[in-house]
């Protein structure tokens, strides 16, 4: 499978090393360019650069009306500011249900389409959402995450997180600090990331949307909670939901002060 | 009506910030709008698959924010319900088969729930694999639990080591309360006629885990 992969991928540098331009949607060109990068992460860069300033949607237009929480448009830092309140749909929101929020009030996607497409199937192209998630993020590299707990409604979603974060539940009585709550730990082979210190979190929430070595695709925080989710056995993350944005908001708040360098470089 | 008000929200908040009105909500306030973002953030392919969500009174209890440290009253609650919990195989024979023990310690699959399927196994894995080291050399095992390697050595194949090996598996908490380790038995992740394989593959000297 894997050399399979590498076969077509090298044969379509082979053909489209010149004809294709760098914002395609194509997978071979995708792998192609792969070839060409130290982290193929940084291909979806440029395809979610493309997808926010076209014109898309049954309204036809771009996402350049989408406020971040810096003012429309602007992506300058945005992502180390969230999740944040947002007066407008009256929520707290991280980045991804943000975009949810943009995709279907000004382009008139349809919610549920959306988030049925947000998670792309590994050794794909990858979704829209993943491209413009680190797109997004990608415009704050080299700021500190500086995530800020002024309205109650922050506060509220922080405490929430917190308190989830060492939730146990189910039948094999995970919460996450079992597998993240100490130093140098393993699961299998998998190193666990410590995220109660503040270098464990730290590492965490700069390097999130990240290339997923394994599963060839980049793949974004709510992907990750999702995946742990799974691991504990409990029913299924709903994408974009306040559980999900809850422990993103504890998170990147713990995490506060970190460098966001985008996209991280995960097994 | 709605609108005026959420435009004099908008303008409001920063004004309340820097008046200081936002508060962390108490843990009573955090524990019910966390539990409600619970009851509405999962699907599941089978709504009886959704209770796996909820809390048994140990789990409530094991759940301090931060790892704060359990009372003696907690403790005992804990260690009291693990062992009531305890259930043995109808035969009484607490020792199996080492062979099935040792398949089932390294088999990590079983019972979870993805795009919209649980999947599907004839038995659940036993899991220990991702947290315990096993047989002497095996590389890909996990360190969240203490090693495992000469478990049966150190410790011989006595009914009573073989009661306390089950009782362990079955219900870690009734010896060591709210540790990392899963209550396989209890929980029903793991059936007692399981339980009792890889009671076998700790102890029996024939075992990969005993050999020197
Ligand atoms: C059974 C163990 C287990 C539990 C419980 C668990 N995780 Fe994980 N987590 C993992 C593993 C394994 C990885 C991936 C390590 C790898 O890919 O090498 C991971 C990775 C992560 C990462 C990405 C770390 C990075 O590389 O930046 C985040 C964030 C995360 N988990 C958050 C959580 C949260 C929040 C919870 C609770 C809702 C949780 N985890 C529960 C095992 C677990
Ligand atoms: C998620 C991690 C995890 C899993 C999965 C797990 N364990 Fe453990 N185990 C631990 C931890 C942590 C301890 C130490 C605390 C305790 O005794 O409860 C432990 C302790 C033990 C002990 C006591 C060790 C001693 O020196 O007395 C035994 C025996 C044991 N585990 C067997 C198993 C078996 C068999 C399985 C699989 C069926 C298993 N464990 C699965 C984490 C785990």
């Amino acid at each position: 499978m894997r050399n399979l992969r590498g076969g077509l991928a090298a044969s379509a540098f082979l053909f489209l090393a010149v004809s294709v331009p760098a914002q395609t949607t194509d997978p071979l060109a995708v792998g192609r360019q792969m070839l060409a990068e130290d982290n193929p992460g940084e291909l979806w860069i440029e395809k979610g650069k493309t997808l926010f300033y076209e014109k898309r949607g049954p309204r036809g237009v771009s996402l350049e009306q989408c406020d971040f929480g810096r003012g429309p448009g602007k992506l300058e830092g945005a992502s180390t500011q969230l999740p944040r309140y947002f007066p407008d749909t009256d929520k707290v929101q991280d980045l991804e249900s943000r975009l949810v929020s943009c995709m279907v009030q000004l382009q008139g996607f349809k919610r549920e389409d959306v988030i049925r497409r947000a998670i792309s199937p590994g050794g794909s192209s990858g979704s829209d959402m993943e491209a413009l998630a680190l797109y997004i993020t990608s415009r704050s590299n080299g700021m500190k995450i500086n995530v800020s707990l002024n309205h109650q409604k922050e506060r509220e979603m922080y405490k929430a997180g917190e308190y989830l974060f060492f939730r146990r539940s189910g039948q094999t009585d995970f919460a996450c600090v079992q597998c993240h709550g100490d130093a140098n730990k393993r699961i299998r082979l998998q190193d666990l990331i410590h995220m109660t210190t503040k270098q464990g979190v730290q590492e965490v929430v700069s390097t999130w949307p990240a290339y997923r070595g394994a599963h060839y695709v980049v793949r974004t925080m709510q992907w990750r909670l999702y995946d742990c989710f799974w691991q504990m056995r409990l029913p299924e993350l709903a994408y974009a939901s306040d559980v999900s944005i809850a422990l993103t908001t504890y998170l990147q708040y713990q995490g506060n002060g970190a460098v966001t360098r985008v996209p991280g470089f995960k097994r | 009506m709605k609108k005026t008000w959420f435009k004099w929200a908008a303008l409001g908040a920063p004004a309340l910030v820097i008046a200081g009105c936002a508060t962390y909500p108490d843990p009573a306030t955090t524990r019910r709008v966390a539990e409600k973002m619970v009851n509405e953030s999962f699907t599941a392919p089978a709504p009886a698959l959704l209770k796996r969500l909820a809390q048994d009174k140990s789990q409530q209890i094991c759940s301090k924010i931060g790892g704060a440290q359990l009372t003696q009253e907690e403790a005992a609650e804990v260690t009291r319900l693990a062992r009531a919990s305890i259930k043995y195989p109808p035969s009484g024979k607490l020792v199996g088969d080492w062979k099935r023990g040792d398949k089932l310690a390294h088999d990590g699959a079983g019972d979870r729930i993805q795009r919209g399927r649980l999947e599907k196994r004839k038995e659940n894995g036993g899991l220990c694999q991702n947290c315990h080291a096993l047989a002497p050399g095996e590389i890909n095992v996990g360190n969240v639990g203490p090693s495992l390697t000469g478990y049966g050595l150190q410790r011989g194949t006595s009914d009573a080591i073989a009661k306390l090996t089950y009782e362990r598996i079955y219900n870690a908490w009734a010896y060591s309360p709210c540790s990392n380790m899963p209550r396989l038995g209890a929980t029903g992740h793991l059936t007692p006629e399981q339980i009792i394989h890889m009671v076998a593959y700790l102890i029996d000297p024939q075992s990969p885990i005993n050999s020197r």
